[in-house]
C-alpha cells in the first residue's frame, strides 16, 4: 500500500498525517479489496458453473443421439423427433442439431439452423477438435455454444455419421451482463461508501485522543486543575488518560511546591530584610546616643547573617540541583568523623542536658565519601535532634557499611515527628513549629540539604519517627562509583 | 601594605577601604576594569582585591592581562556567583583566593592577611595577655598564676583567639580551625563553647578577655 506521496501531491502527503486519513484509507482500501474479490470470484464461478452446465447438457444430447444411432439405426421417427421437434419446442436455451452422413450430406436438421447459424463456418470451426465446445457467434449476434462429434450406426457400425450441436447460451451471455453491470454498482457503491463509513468510524475513535489534545492544550501553569475523565474510553485510551493525569497530578504538585517554596523564600528574606531597613529607619528618625547607634548597627549585622546564611543554603541546593554539581570523593572513616561532630555538639547537648554519644561499635567505617558534604549532612541531623531532645533525653551516632553501602544512623529519644508531617520534613523550608525554629536560627532547610547531599552522593535518607518516642534518621550511601569522583579537580582553598 | 580594590559597587568598595584602612593597610580604590588594571600595572600593590563583574573589563580579563603583563600580585577574587566552574576558572587564571558574596568582613579580612603572609610565622611558644599565660607547647593555661583546667578543644578556642589577639574571628572561622568544621554549620555551637571557655578564663577573673562582637563573632584583647 505505498503510493508516490511526493511535492506533487503535497495536500494528500499532508491529509497523510493525520490518524484519520490513514485509517479511512486503510478500511476503505481493505474493504474494497475484499467485495471486489468476493464479487469477482463469485462472477466466475457463476461462469464456469454456466459452462459446464452448457457442455453436459451438449454431452447429453450426444449420447442421447449416438445410443439412438448405435441401437435403433433405423428407426427414423424417433431421431426426427428428438432432432426436428424437441429443441423447436424450446424456449429458453434453444438448440440446434444437424445429423450428416459419411459423405456430409445432411439426414436430420433442427429447423430454423441454417437461419440462425452459418454452417460452413460451424463444420470448419468444429472440424479443427472434434468433442470439443466451441464458441461461436450466429447470425443475429447470438452467441452459441457449438461441437461436432462422430457417431457410429448400427451395432456393429456399417457407418459413421456426424452430429452438429449449437446450443444457444445468448440469455446467459444477457444474466452475465447484467451481472457485470450488477458487480460495477457495488464496487462503485462501496468505493464511495467505504470512505464515508471508515471516516466515520475513525472519527469516533480517535475522538477520545482529541478530547485529551483539547484538554492539554487548557493547561497551563496556572490551570492545572483540569484533568481527562478517564469514563467511557475504550480500555488502552482510558489507560492513556490515568496515565496523562498521573502526569498532571506529579506535575500540580512539583508547581505547588515551587510557588509554596518561593512564597517562602519571599517570606523569609523578607523578614530581615524588615528588620533591617525598620531598625535603621527608626535609629535614623532622630539623634541617638552612641550606644544607641552601635544597638541598631548589631541587631542590622545579625539580621545581614541571618540573611546571608539562607542564601548561602539556598545557593547549595540549588548547586546541587545542577548537573554540574560534583561530589569531590576522598577516602572517610565515618567513626572519626562522627566522633569529631560528637565532639563539636558536646557542649551544646551538654547544656541542653542531652547525652550525645557514638555507637559502641568501634570497627572502622571507611567509604570514598565527600568529607564536606557527609560532615554538613550529619552536622544538620546532630544540631536538629539536639535542639528537639528534652533534657535527660540521648542522641545516638552511629555507622555502619556492608559491601555496597555505608550508613550513618542518627538517633534520639526526643519529642518525634506527626506522622502526617514526616513525608514533608524534607521539603523546603518545612518546619514542625515555625515560632520555635525560627527563634533557634534554623532556616528551614536543614533537612532538604541533607537530603540533596544524599542525592549528590547516590543515596538516600530515611527517617522514622514515634510521637514521644524518638526520631532515627538514617543515611545511605552506595561507595560503587569511586573513579568518577577522582579526575575532579581538589581546589580546597575556599570556605563557603 | 597597599591594596587595590577594583569593584564598582560603591557600596562594598567604600566598606572594604573603610574596614581595610582601619586595619592598617593602604588601599586604592578603582570602579572600572581598565582603570584598574592600569592603576595594578603603573603602582606597586601588595595584593589586587578583584570583583568578577565590573564595568568595561570583566574581572577574568583583568587577571589575565595582569598576569601576562608579568606581575605577580597576589589576586583575591569577589564574586556573586559561586559555580564550582567560575572558581576553578579564577583559580586557574592565576587568583590567589576566593570569596563568595555575601562575604563577612572579618573573612576578607582573614584571608587578605593570609594571601600577605602577615599571620604569626614563627610559632610562638607562650603567649601572654594581661594576667594570662598560655604555654602552647606544654598546652598549658595559668591565670593569675593560677593554672586553668582546659578540655584539649577549650585550649584550641583559646589559642587561636589569643593568636589573632586583637582580631575579630567569625564563627565559621572558629569552627572550621577548632572542630575542622568546613561549612556554615550550626554556629551556635561556638557560641556554647566560648561561653564555656569563658566560665574557667574570664568569669572567675574581674579583667574579661574574651568579649563578644555582635553578628561579627569573637574578639580577644586587653583592653
Amino acid at each position: 500500500m505505498s503510493w508516490n506521496l511526493t511535492s506533487s501531491v503535497a495536500p494528500v502527503s499532508r491529509l497523510w498525517r493525520t490518524l484519520a486519513f490513514r485509517l479511512t484509507a486503510g478500511y476503505a482500501l481493505a474493504g474494497l479489496f475484499l467485495v471486489f474479490l468476493a464479487t469477482a470470484s463469485l462472477y466466475l464461478l457463476t461462469v464456469a458453473e454456466m459452462e459446464r452446465s452448457t457442455r453436459l447438457f451438449i454431452e447429453d444430447k450426444l449420447h442421447v443421439l449416438r445410443t439412438m444411432l448405435r441401437e435403433r439405426p433405423g428407426d427414423g421417427d424417433a431421431l426426427r423427433e428428438e432432432v426436428e421437434l424437441e429443441s423447436a419446442a424450446r424456449r429458453y436455451e434453444q438448440f440446434y442439431i444437424r445429423l450428416l452422413d459419411e459423405q456430409n450430406e445432411p439426414l436430420l436438421t433442427t429447423p430454423g439452423m441454417a437461419e440462425q447459424l452459418d454452417l460452413e463456418q460451424l463444420a470448419t470451426q468444429t472440424g479443427i477438435r472434434p468433442g470439443r465446445t466451441v464458441r461461436m457467434k450466429g447470425r443475429h449476434g447470438r452467441a452459441f455454444r457449438v461441437t461436432t462429434a462422430t457417431a457410429p450406426v448400427g451395432s456393429p457400425p456399417t457407418q459413421t455419421d456426424t452430429i452438429q450441436i449449437a446450443i444457444d447460451v445468448s440469455q446467459q451471455e444477457e444474466f452475465l451482463q447484467r451481472y457485470r453491470l450488477w458487480f460495477f454498482s457495488i464496487l462503485l457503491g462501496t468505493f464511495v461508501a467505504l470512505p464515508l463509513i471508515g471516516y466515520q468510524i475513525a472519527r469516533r475513535g480517535i475522538r477520545p485522543v482529541e478530547d485529551m489534545a483539547a484538554t492539554a492544550r487548557r493547561i497551563s501553569s496556572t490551570n492545572l486543575r483540569e484533568r481527562i475523565l478517564p469514563d467511557g474510553y475504550p480500555f488502552e485510551l482510558a489507560s492513556l488518560a490515568g496515565t496523562f493525569n498521573q502526569m498532571l497530578d506529579r506535575l500540580e504538585d512539583s508547581f505547588e511546591r515551587i510557588s509554596r517554596f518561593s512564597a517562602d523564600i519571599a517570606h523569609d528574606l523578607r523578614t530581615p530584610v524588615n528588620n533591617i531597613r525598620g531598625e535603621a529607619e527608626v535609629g535614623l528618625a532622630r539623634a541617638r546616643t552612641i550606644t544607641e547607634y552601635r544597638e541598631v548597627l548589631e541587631s542590622c549585622l545579625e539580621e545581614a547573617v541571618r540573611l546571608s546564611d539562607l542564601i548561602g543554603d539556598l545557593l547549595f541546593l540549588a548547586r546541587a540541583e545542577s548537573p554540574l554539581a560534583h561530589v569531590r570523593r576522598e577516602s572517610v572513616n565515618i567513626v572519626e568523623l562522627l566522633d569529631g561532630m560528637r565532639e563539636y555538639y558536646e557542649a551544646s547537648a551538654a547544656e541542653a542536658g542531652v547525652l550525645l554519644t557514638t555507637s559502641a561499635n568501634r570497627a572502622p567505617v571507611i567509604a570514598p565519601l565527600d568529607r564536606r558534604l557527609v560532615q554538613r549532612a550529619v552536622s544538620n541531623l546532630v544540631s536538629n535532634a539536639v535542639a528537639h531532645t528534652p533534657p535527660g533525653g540521648s542522641v545516638v551516632l552511629a555507622a555502619s557499611s556492608e559491601d555496597s553501602a555505608v550508613h550513618i544512623e542518627v538517633s534520639d529519644t526526643g519529642v518525634g515527628i506527626p506522622s502526617e508531617a514526616l513525608a514533608k520534613v524534607f521539603d523546603r523550608f518545612f518546619r514542625l513549629d515555625s515560632s520555635r525554629s525560627q527563634a533557634a536560627g534554623g532556616t528551614g532547610l536543614g533537612l532538604a540539604i541533607v537530603q540533596s547531599i544524599m542525592l549528590l552522593h547516590g543515596g538516600k535518607v530515611e527517617i522514622a519517627s514515634q510521637l514521644g518516642q524518638g526520631t532515627r534518621v538514617t543515611l545511605h550511601m552506595p561507595i560503587a562509583e569511586q573513579g568518577h569522583a577522582a579526575a575532579v579537580p581538589n581546589h580546597h582553598m575556599t570556605k563557603t | 601594605m597597599r591594596i587595590l580594590v577594583i569593584e564598582d559597587g560603591a557600596k562594598t568598595a567604600k566598606f572594604l577601604k573603610k574596614g581595610l584602612s582601619e586595619s592598617g593597610f593602604a588601599v586604592e580604590v578603582s570602579g572600572d576594569g581598565l582603570d584598574g588594571l592600569h592603576l595594578a600595572l603603573e603602582m606597586e600593590f601588595d595584593l589586587v582585591i578583584l570583583d568578577v563583574m565590573i564595568p568595561s573589563l570583566d574581572g577574568w580579563q583583568v587577571l589575565t592581562r595582569l598576569r601576562q603583563a608579568g606581575r605577580r600580585t597576589p589576586v583575591l577574587f569577589l564574586t556573586a556567583r559561586d559555580a564550582v566552574h567560575e572558581r576553578v576558572r579564577g583559580l586557574e587564571l592565576g587568583a590567589d583566593d576566593y570569596l563568595v558574596k555575601p562575604f563577612a568582613f572579618s573573612e576578607v579580612l582573614a584571608r587578605v592577611r593570609s594571601l600577605l603572609r602577615r599571620a604569626p610565622q614563627r610559632p610562638q611558644e607562650i603567649i601572654r595577655m594581661a594576667d594570662l599565660e598560655i604555654n602552647l607547647l606544654r598546652q598549658r593555661v595559668t591565670r593569675s598564676g593560677q593554672r586553668l583546667d582546659l578540655t584539649f578543644k577549650e585550649f584550641l578556642l583559646l589559642s587561636l583567639l589569643a593568636q589573632h589577639a586583637g582580631e575579630v574571628l567569625s564563627r565559621t572561622l572558629i569552627a572550621e580551625a577548632v572542630w575542622d568544621m568546613n561549612f556554615d554549620s550550626d554556629t551556635n555551637v561556638v557560641d556554647v563553647n566560648v561561653r564555656r571557655l569563658r566560665s574557667k578564663v574570664d568569669d572567675p577573673f574581674p579583667q574579661k578577655l574574651i568579649h563578644t562582637v555582635r553578628g561579627a563573632g569573637y574578639v580577644m584583647e586587653s583592653d
